[in-house]
């Protein structure tokens, strides 16, 4: 059996978990550049009349006359109450897959299916107690009805947020409760043919033969219906995807022109990206940088362009990827715009104990690796991008994201601490 | 590729062992563990003073006489639990340790 844990309003909650006096009050996090709304708690999507993914500039006195608190996304803070919430789930199981930050499947199949509920109330009490986030808990044999649970468990007020599929009676009357468009997985297209077979619920859908469903919905569809039907078909994936990618792309505070600021913010970016890679082991065999004028602007001309560079050998050296980076920036400059937002991908990730170099390249593993885990060893010490490559300058603040409501990074930074008593 | 080693290797080599960690002796549950700064003095009753650093374990349980962090109509306090009072406490976590500055 496998457990779906879903916290609830996540980015709001941590930091609620920090403003008591934010308690039962509405609460809403921007999104970067203080842009819009991308995270709401219950009490500020109860205002309905509040439009959720307005610029917020447009709707600032709404805001303002409901008492509702806006927060800068801090994500330093979002992603360390996250790992607290997935170590705690840790506690119950070996394994636990990381779904996105606010979400993870835990394995539970080393439990009887008779004490299946309990131990769901107990990772729901204990995740809360530990970390002061609530969650949600949904739990069943296969992951899209444990999915399915998460929410029935959250929409149904007298399942007091868990719901547990122990025996097919809860699964029917699951079932039964949705409605085929709020079944998880599948497009709209698809959700349409299915209706069209005068499908109602969920339940209906888990009815329809095997071989329509193969034929008009391909394998996506066929799984999902062979899950709903309690046979399951996606393993838990605890590894990390090696192939997949990984990037940052933020949008300046302001557009710019200037060469020298984007080469500086394109710098960081790297820098970032670059530990991220060290940190996970891996070497990249390629970059991409992009770049963007602002595509909602109509008084802006538009330009945008990417580049791809392959590395000649795969490399995690902050040196080597900035290099390589100023480069395809250079490429794909154009004078006369106003940017608004780069970008850095790294992809073809393999393990960096398995560099393959080619014929003609004599490694130098050497200075630029040395130089690197120098600079790693004295920016975990006395904080991030103390020591940096002169190419990211000293001039964040002329591009960097407006947050001008960021809470402080509580747990990771000593000089932002929780300070308790004092004049309020 | 090794650096060239010169001399002799040291007699210490298989005795060598990772040097003192605080969080090994005061934090037991690294995932519920938080820290707060006191601001002030106005939790002197308790010998808490300005610029002390709190941590917090929230996966306690407060016993009698334990010292805990507490929300009273929206504000962080701290308080030391009587499990005789009928008092109803919204417990944010148990303080395990204070950390002072004697300089």
């Amino acid at each position: 059996m496998i457990a779906l844990v879903d916290c609830n309003s996540f980015y709001a909650s941590c930091e609620q978990v920090f403003r008591p006096d934010l308690q039962g009050k509405p609460v809403v996090v921007l999104s970067n550049n203080d842009g819009c709304i991308i995270a709401a708690n219950k009490e500020a999507k109860a205002l309905a009349h509040i439009p959720m993914f307005q610029p917020v500039f447009k709707i600032k006195e709404i805001l303002k006359a409901n008492n509702v608190t806006c927060f800068s996304s801090n994500y330093t803070l979002y992603a360390d109450m996250s790992q607290r919430v997935m170590d705690t789930l840790r506690e119950f199981s070996p394994i636990v897959e990381e779904y996105s930050i606010d979400e993870s499947f835990v394995d539970l199949s080393h439990y009887a299916i008779d004490e299946l509920d309990e131990i769901a109330h107990r990772i729901k009490e204990r995740v809360h107690k530990n970390t002061g986030i609530p969650v949600g808990v949904g739990v069943a044999k296969t992951k899209s009805l444990s999915k399915m649970a998460n929410k029935f468990a959250k929409k149904v007020t007298e399942n007091n947020g868990v719901y547990t599929v122990e025996n097919e009676a809860k699964r029917i009357a699951m079932l039964h409760y949705f409605k085929v468009k709020d079944i998880w997985g599948i497009g709209r297209k698809h959700k349409i043919r299915v209706e069209n077979t005068g499908a109602i619920s969920a339940f209906d859908f888990t009815k329809l033969p095997l071989a329509w469903v193969r034929k008009e919905m391909t394998v996506v569809g066929e799984r999902l219906w062979r899950e709903l039907n309690n046979l399951p078909c996606h393993e838990m994936t605890v590894e990390v995807d090696a192939k997949k990618g990984i990037g940052t792309a933020k949008s300046f505070g302001y557009k710019l022109e200037d060469y020298g600021l984007i080469e500086e913010a394109t710098s960081y970016y790297v820098a970032e990206v670059a530990d991220l890679l060290r940190q996970q082991n891996s070497a990249a065999k390629y970059i991409e940088i992009f770049l963007t004028t602002n595509s909602f602007s109509n008084i802006d001309n538009q330009y945008r362009n990417k580049i791809i560079i392959t590395l000649e050998v795969p490399t995690n050296s902050t040196v080597k990827l900035t290099q390589e980076a100023l480069k395809g920036l250079r490429a794909i400059f154009k004078k006369g715009y106003r940017y608004k937002k780069v970008g850095v991908n790294l992809f073809g990730l393999v393990p960096d104990t398995d560099i393959q170099t080619n014929l003609f390249y004599q490694p130098q593993k050497s200075e630029s690796s040395k130089l690197t885990e120098v600079i790693d060893a004295l920016n975990s010490k006395f904080g991030k991008n103390k020591v940096k490559l002169a190419t990211v300058g000293n001039r964040e603040k002329k591009w960097a994201l407006i947050k001008e409501h960021r809470s402080p990074r509580f747990t990771t930074q000593w000089s932002e601490l929780l300070t308790i008593g004092g004049v309020k | 590729m090794r650096p060239n080693q010169t001399g002799f290797s040291s007699p210490a080599t298989h005795y060598t062992e990772p040097r003192i960690d605080l969080n090994d002796a005061l934090i037991e549950n690294p995932s519920a563990t938080f820290y707060v700064r006191v601001a002030d003095n106005s939790f002197s009753e308790f010998e808490i003073f300005e610029k002390d650093v709190l941590i917090i374990d929230k996966s306690l349980t407060p016993k009698n006489n334990q010292l805990a962090v507490v929300v009273q109509e929206g504000c962080f306090q701290i308080n030391r639990i009587d499990s005789n009072s009928k008092e109803e406490l919204q417990l944010w976590g148990v303080i395990t340790y204070i950390i002072k500055s004697t300089l």
